[in-house]
């Protein structure tokens, strides 16, 4: 765990964050509002003691109340994995800055995130979906996603339908997702 | 809860088999213009042929892209004009299988991503495991993990060198790197008991230990695998037609490629010497005395020598594997099915195209709550589009097997 | 139904074919009898009259016919010897080490639909393979395979060959665009442009030797070179016969310069939407053309069916069995008895499991082989066209082998190189070999 890292990110990004910074193993995690991921990670990828140059990981995820964007950064000045979190995107429109101004090839990471959850990437020039035919209409890794799926009348027992896996049923099930991507 | 949403009200092509459909809508299907207006400022700028352009649909059952891959590329003449590749000809949507299945099951999901460096796609989820359970893994278990990972690297290098002489037109060059594969491939299944999809890493370790065929096996392969490997790259390296179209083809500087976000390979020939087992070390590579080469000049030619001299090192680690390893168990104690507590985690490991990396949540069930996978082929082709613009028909293929990507990857 | 039907009905498939051939054949025996009675002799006097006409339909005739062995003969080796290359083991099924394997592609390339895509220009489309398939046999007529064994021999017959070998663009060019498929578009501009910019370096490359020889019949070019090894023309024009050998291998369409047909490029170029016979047309034209390739360079530098050293044929061998008298019967009878019992005796003695009368059949099989080896000796040693042919092939199917060899182990070149290399290169290293020839003819002729 870095500490400095911490110390440096708090520094930079104080008002900008909306939960605290968190470090487990190798990896330190911020969370941001949706609107500010251009300014930070512009300062990012340009500050001199921060430098994370290499964007490795671009990911869309479903809280069940609520769409992230996960950014995974390196730079070579820290040990440290750096996960950005936008928070909080609506699941009605999802909408979040591009970040293809400063990493061309994020344009088909957020094509995928598009193409899985829906989230409209702003300022992408190319947002189309990529892995789905044009014509599909649903958003497959959503979590409310529905697929009648033949398993669940298959006569083997104990296959569960896919739809209804992580559905949040009750609140005991919403308090635990929410600990998992909320903190 | 929201409905689906319905974007796009496109119309389906119509078929060609319908007697209806008068041949001159027949001629329409032929062309690879969608039939829908562009949706994107990209496909609209794409779609419009401007004059002595065309369209040139290659793939999906072209010989010659790897895997389903179908790219359309706009030329004139001979020369490519613009490239626009067209993925999900191959999507299983592995993501999605992975949120229904336990911990224990997902591993073997990830498999057929890379169908060509199986142990690579499961090393990385693996990690992001034992950090989501705090599982300490044996060190015999990460030395096995290197080794074989290391022979793996070889295999799919050597395939490589084939499949990159023969999108140039070279036919003995794939048979030759085949034996090499074949060889490595065999002793990995008296090791996993199976020859493409290994499923070897476990949570906490590996499925078995070295067995006596594994090592008669690479031993016999060790003491002639310098020379088998300096032969066949002799076919190539010293053949004339070969270097002068690799060389300075498809150049990518290095600003370049960490816009394009490459890893691997790909961004050390353009001279950064970024790999994750040194730049971000995991299980036993520190200990491990090895060389990161890179290259400058950023063309085919040098991803295809850079990945020979990574074979050179490769070699070096296996050695240093069999000689440093140490007894012990291969799996630590756990339990049948795991349930991590809520949390997340990210691992990331090099592997022989780049960084394949896994982003898990863990809502304490014994299924993850989301697995995002992240790999290397996905990112690398896309900057095809990026060098094609100005070569020839025949460079199309050459530029994007010297990226080496593997449609099970980017497919997912 | 009638007894003639049920009779009919009862039949089993051989014997119904056997009654309508056994009655169809007497018939036309006997039409043909009467026929022969009637004007035969006319026909026979009309034929010895014009021998030069008959002599043309049967050498057409028989080159067509030889085509086809000769190009299952070269896939075979190339399936084999690209297979040995490459490690693997290649044909090894149907006949003696697979040989028979490109016999059934034949058939199957036969047997297999003939489709026409949608959209293609029909008559063109079917035209295509056989405008590439004669224009190769055209030009395989006026290649000497012996003394006295070619098809036809102009004075001006490697202009012909020329001539025949640049139609064959215009068959790929057909394909090509008759096709309505983009690859084959591709492939058929790429077969022009090539064939266009290899056909000039390669005949300026041979308007060396016609210097030499003072002629353009391919009969007289090889008389030329008679004599030893030191008569043929590689060794007074080393540049032409690397230049031409490299542009016939573009002529050709093969590796390196196998762009019209590149399959990690174009899938397969012209030949894409083509498929069973037509396709196999333009399978045998290719093969088709390595031979005539090959045979060209041979013919032009390498001395054609000349030995490389001074022949002695026809070799007289003289034998007068009569002056043995008693001798000749005492031979007859117990010779081959006694060859037989000798040349069995070794099997006999060596393998001690093997009966005394499966030895005797070995020696009688050997025998046999030795009286055949020996009476076909002597007719090699006796016709002059024997000989050259075996010279000939041999010379030949060395080169067929340099293509097979170079497709195994050369790359593709790129269309630019490829264009670059025949303009920039070859046509003004083809100028200077004419240039210099020319001059040193004219300051050795003073």
């Amino acid at each position: 765990m870095d500490r400095a890292l911490r110390k440096c990110l708090e520094a930079h990004f104080g008002e900008r964050l909306t939960g605290p910074i968190r470090q487990r193993n190798d990896e330190t995690e911020m969370r941001i509002q949706p609107g500010d991921v251009p300014e930070v990670l512009l300062a990012l990828h340009d500050d001199h003691e921060l430098r994370f140059q290499m964007l490795s990981d671009l990911a869309g995820v479903d809280t069940g109340s609520a769409m992230q964007v996960v950014y995974h950064l390196w730079s070579d000045t820290t040990g440290d994995w750096l996960r950005v979190i936008a928070d909080g995107l609506s699941r009605d429109d999802p909408r979040v800055p591009s970040v293809t101004f400063l990493w061309k090839g994020a344009e088909w990471m957020e094509r995928e995130a598009y193409d899985m959850f829906g989230i409209a990437f702003e300022g992408n020039r190319d947002l189309r979906r990529i892995y789905m035919p044009p014509d599909y209409a649903s958003f497959p890794l959503r979590k409310d996603f529905f697929l009648p799926d033949d398993a669940s009348r298959s006569p083997a027992g104990g296959v569960r339908p896919m739809e209804q896996t992580h559905g949040p049923t009750n609140a005991q099930d919403e308090a635990r997702i929410r600990q998992a991507t909320a903190g | 809860m929201t409905t689906a949403r319905s974007p796009f009200d496109i119309p389906a092509h119509a078929s060609s088999d319908d007697p209806r459909v008068t041949l001159d809508e027949q001629l329409g299907v032929f062309e690879p213009i969608p039939p829908y207006p562009p949706r994107t400022e990209r496909e609209a700028e794409f779609y419009t042929l401007r004059d002595g352009e065309m369209f040139l649909n290659m793939g999906p059952q072209h010989p010659s892209t790897h895997g389903v891959l179908r790219v359309v590329l706009k030329i004139d003449g001979e020369k490519v004009v613009d490239i626009d590749p067209v993925l999900g000809y191959l999507h299983r949507g592995v993501e999605k299988l992975c949120e229904n299945a336990d911990y224990h099951q997902a591993i073997c999901y990830m498999d057929p991503l890379e169908y060509i460096s199986s142990l690579f796609c499961e090393w990385s989820p693996v990690i992001a495991f034992e950090k989501l359970h705090e599982v300490q893994v044996p060190r015999r278990a990460e030395y096995i993990r290197v080794l074989s990972g290391e022979l793996n690297r070889i295999a799919s290098h050597a395939l490589f060198m084939g499949w990159f002489a023969l999108d140039l037109g070279g036919l003995t060059p794939i048979l030759w790197s085949f034996i090499e594969r074949d060889e490595i491939v065999e002793m990995l299944a008296a090791l996993t008991g199976q020859r493409m999809l290994f499923n070897y890493f476990r949570i906490g370790g590996v499925n078995g230990d070295l067995n006596h065929e594994f090592m008669s096996r690479l031993g016999t392969w060790m003491s002639k695998a310098t020379n088998q490997i300096n032969s066949n790259q002799a076919l190539l390296n010293e053949n004339e037609i070969f270097v002068r179209r690799a060389r300075g083809l498809g150049v990518m500087d290095t600003q370049t490629a960490l816009r394009m976000c490459l890893t691997g390979p790909n961004l050390r020939a353009t001279g950064v010497p970024f790999d994750i087992r040194r730049a971000h070390p995991y299980s036993v590579y520190p200990e491990l005395d090895f060389d990161i080469p890179t290259r400058t000049e950023g063309d085919c030619l040098a991803r295809y020598l850079l990945r020979m001299d990574e074979v050179k090192q490769s070699l070096r680690i296996i050695d240093q594997c069999l000689h440093e390893m140490p007894d012990g168990p291969v799996m630590a104690k756990l339990p049948r099915l795991i349930r991590p507590r809520p949390g997340r985690a990210y691992a990331a490991i090099e592997g022989p195209r780049g960084q394949y990396s896994s982003y898990v949540i863990s809502d304490g069930t014994d299924q993850p709550y989301r697995m995002r996978i992240h790999d290397p082929s996905f990112i690398h082709l896309q900057s095809v589009g990026l060098l094609m613009p100005g070569n020839l028909i025949a460079d199309t293929m050459a530029i994007m097997a010297s990226l080496d990507p593997i449609m099970g990857g980017v497919d997912k | 139904m009638t007894v003639v039907g049920r009779t009919w009905d009862r039949l089993t498939i051989p014997g119904k074919v056997l009654a309508v051939v056994i009655p169809l054949g007497a018939i036309l025996t006997i039409g043909l009898a009467i026929v022969i009675a009637l004007v035969g002799g006319a026909v026979v006097q009309f034929l010895a009259d014009n021998l030069p006409l008959v002599r043309f339909v049967v050498a057409v005739t028989v080159v067509l016919l030889m085509t086809i062995p000769s190009a299952f003969l070269i896939i075979f080796m190339e399936m084999k010897v690209i297979a040995l290359m490459n490690l693997r083991y290649g044909p090894d099924r149907v006949g003696p080490f697979g040989s028979a394997l490109s016999v059934v592609h034949g058939l199957k390339v036969l047997m297999k639909e003939d489709f026409t895509p949608t959209g293609a220009d029909v008559p063109v489309f079917t035209l295509a393979p056989v405008v590439v398939y004669m224009a190769s046999v055209m030009a395989l007529l006026v290649l000497p395979f012996a003394p006295g064994l070619f098809g036809q021999d102009f004075n001006i017959s490697l202009l012909f060959f020329f001539a025949m070998g640049g139609l064959t663009v215009v068959g790929l060019l057909m394909a090509g665009w008759s096709s309505f498929n983009k690859y084959s578009l591709l492939g058929g501009l790429r077969s022009a442009a090539q064939v266009v910019s290899y056909e000039i370096p390669l005949i300026l490359s041979v308007v060396g030797v016609i210097l030499l020889a003072g002629t353009m019949s391919l009969n007289q070019i090889v008389l030329g070179q008679a004599g030893n090894l030191f008569d043929w023309y590689i060794w007074r024009q080393p540049l032409a016969f690397v230049i031409f050998f490299i542009a016939v291998t573009a002529e050709a369409n093969r590796t390196p310069f196998d762009l019209t047909e590149a399959d990690s490029e174009i899938v397969a170029g012209f030949a894409t939407e083509y498929s069973g016979m037509r396709f196999g047309f333009f399978f045998f034209a290719e093969y088709v053309n390595v031979f005539i390739a090959s045979g060209l360079t041979v013919a032009l530098f390498l001395g054609g069916w000349n030995a490389p050293f001074n022949w002695p044929f026809p070799v007289t061998v003289a034998l007068d069995p009569g002056g043995l008298g008693v001798g000749l019967l005492l031979l007859i009878a117990l010779g081959p008895p006694l060859a037989v019992l000798i040349l069995g005796l070794p099997f006999y003695l060596l393998n001690s499991r093997l009966p005394f009368w499966q030895a005797l059949v070995i020696g009688f099989v050997l025998f046999n082989l030795l009286a055949v080896a020996a009476i076909l000796g002597l007719a090699f040693l006796s016709f002059d066209w024997v000989v050259g042919l075996l010279w000939f092939m041999g010379k030949t199917y060395i080169f067929v082998f340099t293509f097979v060899w170079m497709r195994g182990t050369l790359p593709r070149v790129r269309i630019d190189q490829l264009m670059g290399f025949a303009w920039k290169w070859l046509l003004p290293a083809s100028l200077v070999n004419l240039f210099v020839t020319a001059l040193a003819i004219l300051v050795l002729a003073k």
